[in-house]
């Protein structure tokens, strides 16, 4: 399998009159062809950041993205305007991710016409009408406003949107976050049958552990910036192997009657990723933490086949 | 023995706005025992918030009204008192939790004064014993005391919400209605809360609303079950039987819609379509458009509420004749 | 299968039409549209509509009380007052429109550049424009009126130019808060141009404050127009002009009321109309927002 995306050692900070924030600190990981990385975390855990980084909608500080084999990390200008098409993104409010004054059509139509993909009307109609077809949205709701209409009408109007270049890679930054279950669970069918068809890689960042397993073929969790722990899906579920990773699966409440033996409360709260301590930044929250911890930044590494780790008892915490 | 703390009785509340009539929510009943936590569990422009505002009677009038109903709380009509008891009421005997942690706090007040001035504003209590309270009340939902002079946007969501839920308690309440307590939240600081909420719950032996439209939330935190859609309650009940003994089919597509971590599933089963214009409700039954099994005759007429057990009940056709069944 | 049947409309007529129902149920606005629109008539069809032409002097009527033949009564040449009037209200409806259109369309590009790039080019902009500001309207149409010299024209672009901060900070304000939207991001994502996302994407959201803000600042300006005749430094006799007909008639108040009153009920009356229906087209634009 051909690796699609590659991100070495990427970091973003932003300056902010406390300090500088450190919102992404140095992520690296590779994504191959068709397939998905789910990007799981709390907030203020950098992965919004990351996807946006990632896609250039706010520059890089440090660090390197590779795009099929390319280094894009610091292109701009008329480089920048070829690359965009082939990696587009998803957003997570379908309230605030469209223009409240342009309707269907021309929203789904303007990344043809920026692009020049089309020669004359009929073709942008042509091609418009079987976007909106892709995505499940009736040719009636052309001229509809997005005030018109619910969540998860909207939200198809942002993947049609993001379908409308042919892009390899997506970046769906909490898609189906804001919509209501049964509908999410519509647009996640979407995606996936969207996948399958035409071949896409996607980044799926979200919040929400039981999607995330659902979409995804390996997991990255984040805390603060940093990677903790990096699975296959299938495998975080079976085996976790770092404290806050734990703690997060356990959290989520389960559908269930007694699904909940008993609770795995994390104490404390999350830290704020500007100016950082030194050390491990879970540590003021682990149960495990010792000395080490507040002095020395676990390396994020290899703990068994396709499993990375970022914690100093890894080993001992999980008896391996 | 189970006392009735509030009665909803055949509730009905419009809206009307620009000309329309907007049926928010239709003929509702549901009873609340002294405390039980209760979860109403809907989606988006199922009722829920509206049922809630109601039991304050804090519906805006215009453009909303109550239109039928009554809503009995400790043995009073609640919708029949004067403004002045209805004052005395809320935030003493009844305390509400809106969704929103961020914007609920007065960002111009200190915590510890948002705290007392609702001790103050229903035990006549003095500045200085308001404080002492309030302090008390802070450490009750796991801040430190100190933190008493600062202000909101010093705290974080999480705690902004405990902050919330202390002003809430301070008169210790007979009912806590929460409006997606957690839904803004972290899921490690959803935890956090739940359990402070449940512990306070069997301390102060507060009844809970809890409304939200997530299952796992409320299989955590209560006993009993509403499930709510377009403005009615299609299945009420126990939480093991609500979830193990699923009634209603729009009940069952909620529970194949969400995805869950402990099976492999490939593809869920989203309910088709959606929820209906609350101005243009259909004739019939609300979810025939969407339900896997409707019949002819769910499209005529309106369901009528059939009684599975004394406990659980569920409105729709494919059980009449099965009363008692379970 | 797919039929192209997409047909394209093309604004937002159903927000439109929207707007415009909202708009008709509110009765001030309806007074202060059915003035305007009396002004507007009357200004066009001037020579028709007033019975005198308004430079024609007649020494041996002068101030002549209202009365059948003069029902304004007549000034201190004895022209018709209320055929000046009329004839006024071209003049002061022409500067109003004009000048509003040339602070419009300054002031929206200083607070479309201010706000999208903010930081140094946001600092430069918005302390000039603090500058104006701090200069009372009045005194700067008024040195920018006496810099360029007497006449109508020069009125409109003193007026024009004193208005434009007032505009800057509404459409900076509007700005900031949208381009934090992602839809503005989205935009970028496809590859949108800056200059496509100011004028496709935040522009257009803008429009309602700046409609409400033009609709409230032609009474402004046909006052400070008034203002700059009543001084002398706007509109030469003898074209008709509220303001210099109030400037004209001062002396007389306590023997000739009428030489002053009725323009300057004139004046009241056009901005009353204008405040009404600004009021009501800002509480009709907004409804649309708290959906």
């Amino acid at each position: 399998m051909k690796t699609l995306l590659e991100v070495q050692n990427l970091k973003k900070h932003f300056k902010t009159p406390k300090g500088m924030l450190h919102a992404v600190d140095g992520v690296s990981f590779k994504i191959n062809e068709r397939q998905t990385l789910g990007v799981v975390g709390e907030s203020g855990c950098g992965k919004s950041t990351l996807g946006r980084t990632i896609v250039h909608l706010t520059p890089r500080t440090s660090g390197k993205i590779i795009f099929d084999g390319q280094d894009i990390s610091k292109v701009d200008g008329g480089a920048l305007k070829k690359l965009r098409p082939q990696m587009q993104m998803i957003f997570q409010d379908p309230y605030a991710s469209l223009n409240p004054r342009m309707s269907v059509f021309q929203t789904i139509s303007e990344p043809l016409i920026i692009n020049q993909r089309v020669d004359n009307k009929q073709e942008l109609i042509k091609k418009v009408t079987r976007l909106m077809e892709t995505v499940g949205l009736s040719h009636k709701l052309a001229n509809a406003y997005p005030h018109e209409l619910d969540g998860g009408r909207r939200q198809r109007i942002g993947v049609a949107r993001a379908l409308a270049l042919n892009p390899r890679f997506i970046v769906c930054d909490e898609p189906v976050s804001a919509l209501d279950v049964s509908i999410q669970a519509q647009i996640l069918n979407l995606m996936q049958d969207l996948q399958e068809e035409l071949g896409l890689t996607y980044l799926f960042i979200t919040h929400d552990l039981s999607v995330v397993k659902h979409i995804s073929d390996h997991i990255l969790v984040m805390y603060m910036g940093k990677m903790v722990e990096y699975t296959s899906a299938k495998n975080v579920f079976k085996n976790r192997y770092h404290p806050y990773t734990k703690a997060l699966l356990a959290a989520v409440p389960i559908p269930k009657v007694g699904g909940k033996k008993e609770r795995v409360i994390l104490k404390g709260e999350i830290t704020s990723p500007v100016n950082p301590k030194p050390g491990c930044r879970f540590a003021s929250r682990c149960a495990y933490a010792t000395d080490i911890c507040l002095i020395e930044e676990p390396k994020f590494e290899v703990v068994q086949a396709d499993h990375f780790v970022a914690c100093h008892h890894v080993k001992t915490i999980n008896a391996l | 023995m189970r006392e009735k703390l509030l009665e909803i009785k055949n509730l009905s509340v419009i809206y009307s706005t620009e000309g329309k009539i907007v049926e928010a929510v239709n003929h509702i009943s549901l009873d609340l025992y002294k405390g039980e936590a209760i979860g109403l569990i809907g989606e988006t422009g199922a009722g829920k918030t509206t049922t809630a505002l109601s039991v304050l009677n804090l519906i805006p009038n215009p453009p909303g009204k109550i239109i039928s109903g009554e809503i009995l709380f400790e043995g009073e009509n609640i919708l029949e008192m004067d403004h002045k008891n209805l004052r005395k009421m809320r935030g003493n005997k009844i305390s509400m939790i809106f969704q929103d942690p961020m914007t609920a706090l007065n960002p111009v007040m200190t915590v510890g004064d948002q705290i007392a001035e609702v001790v103050r504003l229903h035990d006549k209590a003095s500045r200085k014993d308001a404080f002492i309270k309030a302090q008390q009340m802070l450490e009750t939902v796991g801040i430190p005391g100190n933190r008493m002079h600062d202000y909101p946007h010093q705290f974080s969501g999480g705690m902004k919400q405990r902050v919330v839920i202390a002003i809430s308690l301070a008169c210790n309440p007979a009912l806590l209605i929460a409006d997606e307590p957690t839904t803004a939240l972290d899921v490690t600081i959803q935890e956090q809360v739940l359990e402070l909420m449940e512990t306070l719950q069997k301390d102060f032996n507060t009844s809970l609303l809890l409304i939200t439209h997530d299952l796992g939330v409320v299989a955590e935190v209560c006993k009993r079950v509403a499930i709510m859609y377009a403005g009615e309650i299609v299945e009420q009940g126990t939480l093991e039987q609500v979830y193990n003994h699923t009634a209603h089919p729009y009940t069952v597509g909620l529970f194949n819609s969400i995805p869950n971590f402990h099976e492999d599933v490939r593809r869920l089963k989203p309910i088709v379509g959606q929820m209906p214009d609350p101005a243009a409700l259909p004739k019939g039954c609300h979810f025939a458009a969407r339900c896997p099994d409707v019949m002819d005759k769910c499209l005529e007429k309106s369901p009528p509420i059939i009684n599975l057990n004394d406990e659980h009940t569920v409105k729709c056709y494919k059980y009449v004749g099965q009363e008692g069944a379970e | 299968m797919s039929e192209n049947v997409i047909k394209i409309k093309h604004r937002n007529a159903s927000m439109l039409r929207g707007v415009l129902i909202r708009l008709l149920r509110n009765k001030a606005a309806i007074i202060g549209l059915v003035i305007i629109l009396v002004l507007i008539f009357s200004a066009i069809f001037a020579e028709v509509v007033s019975p005198y032409a308004y430079d024609e002097q007649n020494l041996r009527d002068r101030f002549l009380a209202p009365s059948t033949a003069h029902i304004f009564g007549t000034d201190s040449y004895g022209r018709d007052i209320f055929s000046r009037i009329v004839f006024g209200s071209r003049t002061s409806l022409m500067v109003g429109a004009i000048a509003v259109t040339i602070s419009s369309i300054i002031g929206t590009f200083l607070g479309a550049i201010s706000g999208y790039y903010g930081n140094r080019v946001d600092n430069i902009i918005m302390r000039f424009i603090d500058v104006m500001l701090a200069i009372p309207n009045i005194l700067l149409a008024i040195s920018i009126a006496a810099t360029l010299g007497p006449g109508i024209v020069n009125v409109m672009i003193a007026v024009g130019i004193s208005s434009v901060p007032g505009y800057a900070r509404l459409v900076r304000a509007s700005v900031m808060s949208i381009r934090e939207q992602e839809f503005i991001e989205a935009a970028r994502s496809i590859g949108a141009s800056d200059f496509r996302i100011i004028m496709r994407h935040i522009l257009p959201n803008c429009f309602a404050p700046i409609i409400v803000q033009a609709t409230m600042s032609v009474a402004i300006a046909i006052l400070s127009a008034a203002a700059l005749s009543f001084l002398g430094l706007g509109v030469q006799p003898p074209t008709p002009e509220w303001g210099s007909m109030l400037s004209d008639g001062r002396s007389y108040i306590r023997d000739y009321w009428w030489v002053v009153t009725f323009p300057g009920l004139a004046i009241m009356a056009t901005v009353f109309a204008f405040n009404l229906f600004g009021d009501g087209l800002r509480d009709a634009l907004d409804p649309r927002l708290k959906q």
